[in-house]
């Protein structure tokens, strides 16, 4: 299948959608780059969203060294047009770089904006929360200092509130802060929630992230586009198929990309067998964050044969590494989708069962109805995505709206965007357990195609062009992931600029609002309903006693230490 | 004279059973949840492998789990009350552990034909929990604190129906000795009334054994280990003892006061150790089926269920010594 572009749509976005832009650019598949004037930025984002309805995808910044850096505005006009994506460039100087602020207009720039401030320095003017993202509040202060230095232009950016330790006589103690993380076993995962609460009702709260920084990002840009796909797999261990659809869906976006159609339903099944483990292993995360160790163990039962069908046909568990650029590396057999076809419908059937028992128990009931509330007015503000956003009745899909490089016409895979009226943790779960089977669905329909047909699974990689841009866009089990690759001007085989923008980037935002007003019980299952992203790392360090030399572990040690069972 | 030397005798063994039979029933409640759940849980038999290094059962695991803690350091965060700290495990194991005393065995009426015996033991039992809340309240961490305050809260409600039901029998057949309600069985509209104190006793059992859906005192995923967050080491492993005491004595009087005569005699000691066997299958199945409630929703259920079913024997219990 080849990946054509509509060559009016330059014509379109120069005369009506930003006249002001400076020049314009086509990229392929229907995406557009306009270079404006960075005092522009704030003013065409107020049009595009009040007069196109579109939506700002994700804001982020490019260091140019020498010459300054290029502001990157990347906005979703699929409403208007066919797959139109606009990619705003603006360039500003490194003496003053601060450019008008999105965010005062569309909320969901707000973290964007705090993240160019803590790693390049910039701060958009008007900015509404001016604090730091990933670096400590209080930095460069320390940490215990309690006091963040003023910003000249937004002045204190406030202290963060101390928690107060509950003694057996509180003076104060009817307001508690309580610091959910960084390490809490609710939410396994690095972050810290800060929530302050009356009794158990929680009266405000705030989300603090950056513990583990990767540069992943970074380590992109330095290894090349086609050793670049298992780095960006390892963005995440459960949602790897999302993350490596989506690399490869960027870089085949940088050039006129043709793919094979059975690679395009290889890519699905992958995907989906990824969303089915990745929403089973979520249902078995908020089970046990309500004290449902039962559900726990029934749901991750399941995804155990989820996870030895994606086995058989990858040879891994978790990073496939099978993604290429252009195609596939490995096939699907006839054989190989036969036998996983009558497991897929067998494991459809057991997944139905889930519905009435989350649907219908009293007491699970009682844990998820109401909690976390979130209205399609704050969903869309906040830039929900994914099963969160679905769940507040938006009926945003990036599978139906701006489709990944693989196969999900409506004309040949029959599924439906599940969406709920609920606006809560409860419809959250509704939307994800019924995701469970349009997935299945749409697995049972790719094996019978790929045990029907067969062919080619990778062409030739094309050479990839400098000075182009892509935009990979796709459906993760979280909600809409988005890589955006900058082809270098001299370099043949190295972007200039990678990033990723992770759906939990953009959730995570929203989980303050959702808490304030909740009971403290629910802390954990609101933070849970988002599904956040989890980091791992695979190694450790032995470290002697009294002084001894100290050793990492090597692959075979840790394999034949797994072995001694019990010991 | 001979009656004294049986009672020291009794006493003397039953120190050991006591702790035999509430490791038995920790280890079935966590088999039956293990096997209700896909999992193997402590084996009973050991794989053939293991069993020269682990030894050939697992039965005792929740006995090792506890001689585990007692090898290790105890940490006293400084932030404590420290004597209140230290002292609340001792007292609460010393308390579940005199209610032992106060609760007959098949053969073995120990102190329980003391007068006011039952008033006794419920108090000994409720002394128990009261010290597992008033030691993390000590610890000055919020999270024993937020535990020990989802434990009063639960403690007022379960305990209303521990009570309720008890002095529901009590006062039906006129005894506030536990060794007279388990020798007596009654007619049969007063079997019928101990019957629905059972019931209301074994949702009260819930919330005192924290038994899904009431275990929220103990939940690790919203207060991290509630209570117990601070304590570690002999401390803790104090108060896991205790609750070994507490979840026999839960049983133990079950059995002795809404099954009569069952504890009254030897001869039914088969009889007990089925039906300690169906009770603690069905505290499993409980725990089992159900997730955590929150805090206000396991209030408002005991005061919806239990409450009325407690005041419905009662009434009951009045209409019949009307009759009689």
């Amino acid at each position: 299948m080849k990946f054509k572009s509509d060559p009016t749509l330059v014509d379109f976005v120069r005369t009506e959608v930003a006249p002001e832009g400076l020049s314009f650019k086509p990229l392929h598949e229907n995406r557009v780059a306009v270079r404006i004037k960075a005092e522009d930025a704030d003013k065409l984002a107020e049009r595009f969203i009040s007069k196109f309805k579109a939506r700002l995808i994700h804001e982020t910044a490019v260091d140019l060294e020498g010459e300054g850096f290029d502001m990157i505005y990347i906005y979703d006009f699929s409403k208007v047009r066919e797959r139109l994506v606009v990619v705003l460039e603006a360039q500003i100087s490194k003496d003053d770089p601060s450019p008008p602020s999105v965010a005062k207009i569309t909320w969901q720039a707000s973290w964007a904006e705090r993240e160019i401030h803590d790693l390049l320095g910039i701060s958009p003017k008007g900015t509404p929360d001016p604090r730091k993202q990933f670096l400590p509040y209080e930095w460069p202060n320390a940490a215990e200092s309690g006091t963040a230095p003023p910003r000249p232009d937004k002045g204190p950016s406030g202290p963060q509130e101390k928690w107060i330790p509950l003694g057996i006589m509180p003076n104060d103690a009817y307001a508690t802060l309580i610091p959910i993380g960084p390490y809490h076993p609710g939410v396994i995962e690095g972050q810290t929630v800060y929530v302050k609460v009356e009794g158990e009702t929680v009266v405000s709260a705030d989300i603090k992230t950056g513990f583990h920084h990767r540069g992943i990002q970074k380590l992109i840009e330095r290894r090349g586009y086609h050793k670049g796909v298992f780095a960006a797999e390892r963005v995440c261990g459960i949602c790897s198929a999302a993350h490596g659809l989506t690399y490869v869906t960027a870089c085949e976006n940088l050039y006129e990309a043709e793919v094979p159609d059975r690679a395009l339903y290889i890519r699905t099944l992958l995907l989906e067998l990824n969303r089915v483990h990745s929403h089973l292993l979520w249902i078995g995360v908020v089970a046990d964050v309500i004290g449902w160790k039962t559900g726990f163990h029934l749901s991750w039962g399941l995804r155990e044969r989820v996870m030895d069908i994606i086995e058989s046909i990858t040879g891994n568990r978790v990073n496939y590494g099978i993604w290429r650029i252009g195609g596939m590396s490995r096939d699907v057999s006839k054989e190989l989708a036969e036998r996983a076809l009558p497991t897929v419908k067998a494991l459809k059937a057991e997944m139905a069962q889930l519905l009435p028992a989350v649907a219908a128990h009293s007491v699970v009931k009682s844990r998820l109805v109401g909690v976390g509330p979130l209205s399609y007015a704050d969903a869309f503000d906040g830039g929900a995505v994914g099963p969160v956003a679905r769940a507040s009745n938006w009926k945003i899909d990036v599978r139906a709206d701006n489709p990944p490089h693989a196969m999900y016409d409506p004309k040949v895979i029959s599924w439906e965007v599940i969406t709920d009226d609920d606006c809560d943790t409860f419809g959250r779960t509704l939307v994800r357990v019924k995701e469970l089977l349009v997935s299945s669905d749409i697995i049972v329909q790719c094996l019978e195609h790929l045990a029907r047909t067969t062919g080619e699974v990778r062409i030739e990689p094309k050479v990839i062009p400098v000075n182009s841009e892509g935009i990979g866009l796709n459906e993760a089990p979280r909600g809409e992931l988005v890589h955006y690759v900058r082809a270098s001007e001299f370099n043949m085989n190295l972007p200039q600029a990678y990033r990723i923008r992770t759906p939990s980037y953009r959730n995570n935002a929203l989980i303050p609002k959702m808490l304030v007003g909740s009971n403290l019980a629910d802390v954990p299952v609101v933070m849970g309903s988002t599904d956040q992203c989890l980091a791992c790392t695979d190694r450790f360090e032995v470290i002697r006693e009294s002084g001894g030399p100290s050793h990492s572990m090597s692959w075979a040690e840790l394999v034949a230490l797994g072995k001694r069972r019990g010991v | 004279m001979a009656d004294l030397a049986f009672t020291i005798i009794s006493i003397a063994l039953i120190i050991p059973i006591s702790l035999f039979l509430g490791v038995i029933y920790a280890f079935l409640l966590r088999k039956f949840n293990a096997r209700f759940q896909w999992r193997v849980g402590p084996v009973v038999r050991m794989y053939s492998d293991l069993a020269p290094v682990i030894g050939s059962t697992r039965v005792w695991q929740p006995m090792y789990d506890i001689l585990k803690l007692f090898g290790k350091d105890t940490l006293i965060p400084a932030s404590a009350h420290k004597r209140l700290f230290t002292w609340s495990p001792y007292f609460s194991l010393f308390f579940s552990f005199a209610a032992v005393l106060f609760i007959p065995f098949p053969g073995m009426p120990l102190l329980s034909d003391a007068p006011y015996s039952l008033i006794v033991a419920s108090y000994l039992l409720i002394a128990s929990i009261l010290f597992t809340i008033l030691g993390p309240v000590a610890s000055g961490s919020p999270w024993g604190a937020i535990g020990a305050r989802r434990e009063v809260e639960l403690f007022l409600v379960a305990e209303l129906g521990f009570v309720a039901s008890l002095f529901l029998v009590a006062f039906m057949k006129g005894s506030l000795v536990i060794a007279e309600l388990s020798g007596t069985v009654g007619s049969i509209p007063m079997v019928l009334v101990t019957l629905l104190a059972g019931i209301t006793m074994f949702a009260a059992m819930l919330g005192k054994l924290h038994i899904k859906p009431f275990d929220m005192p103990e939940a690790e995923c919203e207060i991290v280990a509630g209570p117990y967050t601070e304590y570690s080491g002999k401390l803790l492993g104090t108060y896991f003892l205790a609750k070994i005491f507490v979840l026999y004595n839960m049983v133990a009087l079950f059995i002795a006061v809404f099954l009569p005569p069952v504890s009254s005699s030897v001869l039914w000691l088969p009889l007990y150790v089925v039906a300690a066997l169906v009770l603690v299958f069905l505290l499993a199945v409980v725990q089992v089926l159900n997730p955590r409630y929150a805090i206000r929703k396991a209030l408002t259920w005991y005061l919806k269920i239990v409450v009325p079913l407690v005041i419905l024997g009662f009434i009951a219990a009045f209409a019949l010594r009307m009759v009689a």
